[in-house]
């Protein structure tokens, strides 16, 4: 039934004269039950009618821009989608039978078509079309992008199969745009057991969702997701890892789980009032012009000009609200998809707390920017030992590695000068020996001569220098 | 030479402990800091050992704390309130380790079991014991679990200030150490003050006391 409210509504919406005609259609279906279009892989006449032609190899039509858009549908592969219980006019309801053959209409592109119909998605998938218009892939279609995945792109609308099928991960739609980290993951510790054990491992969705899709190295989305299958990561890691929560919060999974990754320390604007990530402004971009404006040799912000760039984010009365949080993530997604097994990952807590440690020799500054993207500049190294940094990088310190190098010439300084009491005094003491001596004996033959003891002529001697 | 009982018994466990302890924060806490100059042990095992002693340090406290809260004694920590006197004593003092001392003249302070510290010691146990320690270790017990007080850590102004704060601290009772060994061996003899927070009894003239004895 919802298959034909749904029709009623295409019917409604997109031909708001047909009003009676679509109703009595609705109404008529209904009636009839299920017979006319069965779920179980039997296709109503209408349909057949269609497929008649469609289910033909050589059915294509050459678009305005050169492309050759496929109009072939495989019954058979139809008939086993999850679309089964839809007929052809959910989705074509502009289509009219009677004309359809004999009407050329021109259509610009594949991805012209393919925007032109992913409307028809909503009616039925509003809760996952939601989710996607709130995604980094729709807003970059908003951007203008030419390239960010349609619905089309990754389900194919006469073959989408369930969701619980598991398919080869070849298959895997976003493969086709994010090649090179598909490659990567498909050889590491989840491709290798997805492709041997089947669903227990994660695939792309698992961790970045199908529709709802972020930036990956904003947020802490993706952690959530290790941590949503790894439930007992934080108990397995303090069995051995001191400090486990501020580990887990300051480090991305695959810093330690990628061992052979270069990492980098990723500073983040962060709304410490709203508890989220700082956006670049939609309209007033300020991050490239500030970064750039405070970087004028291009060799990274110093300690200085963060300091500076953080005042402007704070200006108009937002004191103190934009802050900066690190995060010791890996360089790139190809190098996140490296995971290893579990008996490989970094353990070694010399790689990152020793003075010039290679993941905090490359740092960055990142906003989230307006298409949901990361923005990023360069930030000196030197930031992250400076004692200027102590207030604007005051959320990230790492032992050893990130040491404040002035405190270490104080502790220097006071060792030395502490060391110098004990040597200095003992040497004056030393030259004094002859006067001290001397003294003493004077001090003796006037207690003798009082018949009184040394040490009490001491005291009165000691007391009296002393008024 | 008379014997004055002046450091009682929960004090010299207290100030042997934690004696002991400082020195092993130290080396742990240069070991976890300095890991690229020296290694004497891992870094997990430095870091362990550190937060184990941390506590025990702590624990340490409240035992000088208690006892010095429920006993008479507590008047050693007394600060002189009148601030002439209290300077000159100072003055006093310093006249003492920086001239006296090298003319063989005798320490103007004479202790008692109630009066047992300089007036110089006297304000500076009192910053050591009652601000310094205390903050040493609440900045040491964040750092432990940052994941667990980090609403504290937040307000403090990060994990950065807080380290920062501990490692000042660090350098403070580093310097602090070795002048403390140094000054505790300017008594009549070299070891007469190792030896009385061993025993308990310090050796002082026959004069006795006039500043202070009950």
């Amino acid at each position: 039934m919802k298959r034909f409210r749904a029709l009623g509504k295409t019917i409604f919406s997109s031909h708001p004269m047909n009003l009676l005609l679509g109703s009595l259609l609705a109404m008529v279906i209904s009636m009839t039950g299920l017979a006319a279009h069965a779920a179980g892989g039997e296709l109503s006449k209408e349909d057949q009618a269609c497929l008649s032609c469609h289910d033909k190899a050589d059915q294509v039509k050459k678009l305005e821009n050169g492309e050759v858009l496929s109009l072939s549908i495989s019954t058979k592969a139809y008939v086993e989608s999850m679309h089964n219980g839809t007929s052809c006019e959910d989705c074509h309801s502009n289509i009219e039978a009677k004309t359809h053959s004999k009407e050329k209409k021109s259509i610009a592109s594949k991805r012209d078509f393919s925007l032109s119909m992913r409307e028809t998605c909503r009616d039925c998938h509003k809760k996952k079309f939601t989710q996607y218009d709130d995604s980094v892939h729709a807003a970059l279609i908003k951007a203008g992008s030419k390239k960010a995945p349609l619905c089309s792109d990754c389900h194919n609308p006469h073959t989408v199969l369930s969701a619980k099928i598991i398919s080869p991960i070849a298959d895997t739609p976003c493969a086709k745009c994010h090649e090179d980290i598909f490659k990567a993951y498909a050889k590491d510790v989840h491709g290798l057991e997805r492709v041997a054990k089947g669903k227990s491992a994660p695939l792309c969705a698992n961790c970045h969702q199908a529709h709802d899709v972020k930036a990956a190295s904003l947020g802490s989305g993706v952690k959530d997701a290790c941590i949503s299958c790894h439930k007992n990561a934080s108990e397995l890691h303090k069995d051995w890892l001191p400090n486990t929560d501020r580990h887990f919060e300051a480090i991305s999974c695959p810093a330690c789980h990628a061992p052979d990754a270069q990492r980098r320390v990723n500073l983040r604007l962060y709304d410490g009032v709203e508890k989220h990530q700082v956006s670049e402004k939609t309209g007033v971009p300020q991050f490239d012009r500030l970064t750039v404006a405070a970087d004028a040799k291009n060799m990274g912000l110093d300690e200085m000009a963060l300091l500076s760039l953080l005042k402007e984010f704070n200006r108009d009365g937002a004191g103190g609200k934009t802050v900066l949080r690190g995060r010791l993530e890996v360089r790139s997604g190809v190098e996140a998809h490296q995971l290893s097994e579990k008996s490989k990952a970094l353990k070694d807590c010399n790689v990152c707390h020793q003075a010039g440690a290679t993941p905090f020799q490359s740092v960055t500054l990142t906003i989230a920017g307006p298409d949901g993207r990361p923005l990023r500049h360069g930030v000196q190294a030197g930031v992250l030992t400076s004692i200027a940094s102590v207030d604007s990088v005051r959320g990230f310190y790492a032992i050893g590695s990130t040491r404040i190098k002035l405190l270490d010439i104080l502790l220097v300084l006071v060792v030395v000068g502490a060391l110098g009491v004990p040597i200095g005094h003992m040497t004056v003491k030393r030259l004094f020996k002859g006067v001290r001596e001397k003294l003493e004996a004077e001090r003796l033959a006037a207690a003798q001569g009082a018949g009184k003891t040394a040490p009490m002529a001491q005291r009165r001697h000691g007391d009296e220098a002393s008024k | 030479m008379e014997k004055l009982y002046i450091h009682p018994l929960p004090v010299r466990l207290w100030h042997w402990t934690n004696a002991l302890g400082f020195l092993l924060l130290i080396a742990t806490g240069l070991q976890i800091r300095y890991l690229d100059l020296f290694q004497l042990m891992p870094f997990r095992t430095a870091v362990v050992v550190h937060n184990w002693i941390g506590f025990i340090l702590i624990a340490n406290f409240f035992v000088w704390l208690g006892y010095y809260l429920s006993s008479d004694k507590i008047k050693v920590y007394h600060p002189e309130l009148s601030p002439k006197k209290y300077f000159e004593a100072s003055f006093r003092q310093i006249q003492f380790y920086g001239y006296g001392i090298f003319r063989g003249e005798p320490n103007p302070h004479h202790p008692s079991a109630y009066k047992k510290f300089n007036a110089l010691q006297s304000m500076l146990y009192q910053i050591i014991m009652m601000l310094l320690v205390p903050i040493m270790f609440f900045t040491g017990l964040l750092l432990w679990d940052v994941g667990r007080f980090s609403s504290i850590v937040e307000m403090l102004g990060g994990v950065r200030v807080v380290d920062t704060v501990h490692v000042l601290l660090f350098i403070v009772f580093c310097g602090f150490m070795i002048v403390h060994v140094y000054l505790a061996s300017l008594g009549h003899t070299a070891s007469a003050h190792f030896k009385a927070m061993i025993t308990g009894y310090e050796e002082v003239e026959d004069e006795p006391a006039q500043d202070g004895t009950h």
